[in-house]
């Protein structure tokens, strides 16, 4: 039990990374964005080509990649979203959905639909625990992944409450007219979030990629609990993007143990609705509300 | 601190929602150093033109600062220029903090300086750490002013702050606008309480349908019977 709840953790986390760029994206620009996943797919194809085929260093691999994400996120929003913000959110949703199916299509016109292999950034036995609790096993992958997780989350914690420029975020996400008229360069906000947002699909792709090898659909699913791990916390936080990732990981693990692997999307699909009947808020979002 | 030796010229000021023609070609004069009040009725076009000045609508005509002529200049650059606007109905950041809202306010500025901004405003210094949303409607106000003070302006763009606030706030609000014009800032004030703001402003324009109707100083505009009239809730004779 012990062990399979560390593991639902550590896939919690990958959703809890989708969680965050998606909500970062949506906060600011108030689109969802049905193409994260291949723009993570993507950017991880150029990794694993950069250090495979072109055979530069996988670390530097992996930063240019992450850079290259940020500068796909910038374009998009401003020459696909931007220009077309003034008419509705559904048409900004369509161009999410079309880069969703250009970045497929050229991936596997490039690359081909193989699967391929990545490698995983650390390697070695596991460490292996003992006590009067019984055994539990932690993989080096998993503590990549909380790492990560942890030094994002602080990172995030730290620049929207103490840099001017988190505020900035902050303020755009909430009311943009406003903040434009405080001197904020509200473009220049919503091309930073879908830059980190980006970044975030890229990362999720670097930690799961070893996981499902690299592929046209491989962050297909992720996007999926992402967005349910998203709603889970209400969408508006970031706080509740990371847990609602981790509570999202541990279910669908013991869902997968103790019920059948076969559910696991399904519980995913029934945990939205139950949440979204009894907490329209998600479990951790804030009523903000104020008097007139 | 404000650099505020220059007039701003307004010529020809025209702005549409679509269809819908909000102002139709007005002039406004704004002395440096004065408190201009615009007034009117709902609709007239009061709040459309000072977004113009801020340049948070798309307008034609042009508005220049002095000698130079600021239509090419987006929204944000306008405050790094002086001018700034607090605008209708507060609009606060709610989930912010009180001083989170007032750094969002001195975003363009390089040093952050709460002290002389929580001098006007001493209430909001109890409540700093305070979450804006749960501050009362005239704390909001006072926010929302401090907060637009908080970038140095030169010009201060105000946007009915007497909106929906009890007659003993209004009265410190039209306090706190004459002691900010007196430190040497612009105040362009667009009211409809139009006796607070013919008691506070050195001069004064009257908007009908987009359109300027009458302007002048306080005493004259006082006197005219349209006025007392249709704003002062006189009786018609």
């Amino acid at each position: 039990m012990m062990n399979q709840i560390i593991l639902g953790l550590s896939t919690g986390a990958t959703y809890s990374l989708v969680a965050i760029g998606l909500v970062m994206m949506y906060k600011v620009s108030g689109v969802m964005n049905f193409a994260y996943a291949n723009m993570g797919m993507f950017v991880t194809y150029l990794i694993w080509w950069l250090a495979t085929g072109a055979g530069i260093n996988l670390y530097v691999s992996i930063a240019i990649g992450i850079a290259f994400a940020a500068a796909m996120g910038v374009v998009v929003e401003r020459y696909g979203l931007r220009p077309i913000r003034h008419l509705s959110h559904a048409s900004m949703l369509i161009v999410t959905f079309g880069i969703l199916m250009i970045l497929e299509g050229l991936a596997m016109q490039i690359w081909g639909t193989d699967y391929k292999a990545f490698p995983e950034l650390v390697t070695g036995v596991p460490y292996v625990f003992r006590g009067d609790f019984g055994i539990f096993v932690l993989r080096r992958q998993d503590i990549l992944i909380f790492s990560i997780l942890i030094a994002v989350s602080i990172a995030l914690l730290i620049f929207t409450r103490y840099t001017k420029f988190g505020i900035a975020v902050r303020a755009v996400s909430e009311k943009e007219d406003i903040a434009g008229y405080m001197g904020i360069n509200v473009g220049s906000v919503l091309a930073f979030s879908w830059g980190f947002g980006a970044s975030m699909a890229a990362v999720v792709g670097i930690v799961a990629a070893p996981k499902v090898f690299v592929s046209p659909t491989m962050l297909t699913y992720y996007q999926i609990q992402g967005f349910t791990a998203a709603v889970l916390g209400g969408f508006e936080t970031f706080t509740g993007a990371v847990f609602g990732g981790l509570i999202l990981g541990v279910i669908e693990k013991l869902v997968g143990n103790y019920i059948s692997e076969g559910f696991k999307a399904t519980i995913s699909l029934v945990i939205i609705i139950i949440v979204l009947i009894f907490f329209p808020k998600g479990l951790f979002g804030r009523n903000v509300r104020g008097r007139v | 601190m404000a650099n505020n030796s220059k007039n701003i010229e307004v010529k020809n000021l025209q702005v549409w929602y679509g269809p819908v023609h909000a102002v139709k070609g007005i002039d406004l004069s704004i002395k440096a150093g004065s408190i201009t009040a615009v007034l009117g009725a709902n609709g007239a076009g009061k709040s459309t033109t000072l977004k113009a000045l801020a340049g948070g609508v798309k307008y034609t005509g042009s508005i220049s600062v002095g000698d130079e002529i600021i239509d090419a200049l987006p929204v944000h650059k306008r405050v790094q220029n002086g001018i700034v606007l607090c605008p209708e109905g507060r609009g606060i950041f709610y989930s912010m903090t009180v001083k989170e809202n007032l750094l969002a306010g001195a975003y363009r500025n390089k040093k952050v300086d709460y002290s002389s901004v929580l001098d006007i405003f001493p209430v909001l210094k109890d409540r700093i750490n305070q979450i804006a949303g749960t501050l009362s409607g005239g704390e909001q106000q006072m926010l929302a002013i401090a907060r637009a003070l908080m970038s140095n302006p030169s010009y201060l763009l105000l946007d009915e702050p007497s909106l929906g606030l009890a007659p003993v706030i209004i009265q410190k609000i039209a306090e706190v606008i004459k002691r900010i014009n007196s430190s040497g800032i612009t105040v362009v004030l667009v009211e409809q309480n139009t006796s607070l703001a013919l008691s506070i402003a050195n001069y004064a324009y009257v908007l009908e349908n987009g359109k300027i109707a009458l302007h002048g100083v306080p005493s004259d505009l006082l006197k005219s019977d349209v006025i007392r009239e249709k704003y002062l809730g006189g009786v018609a004779k």
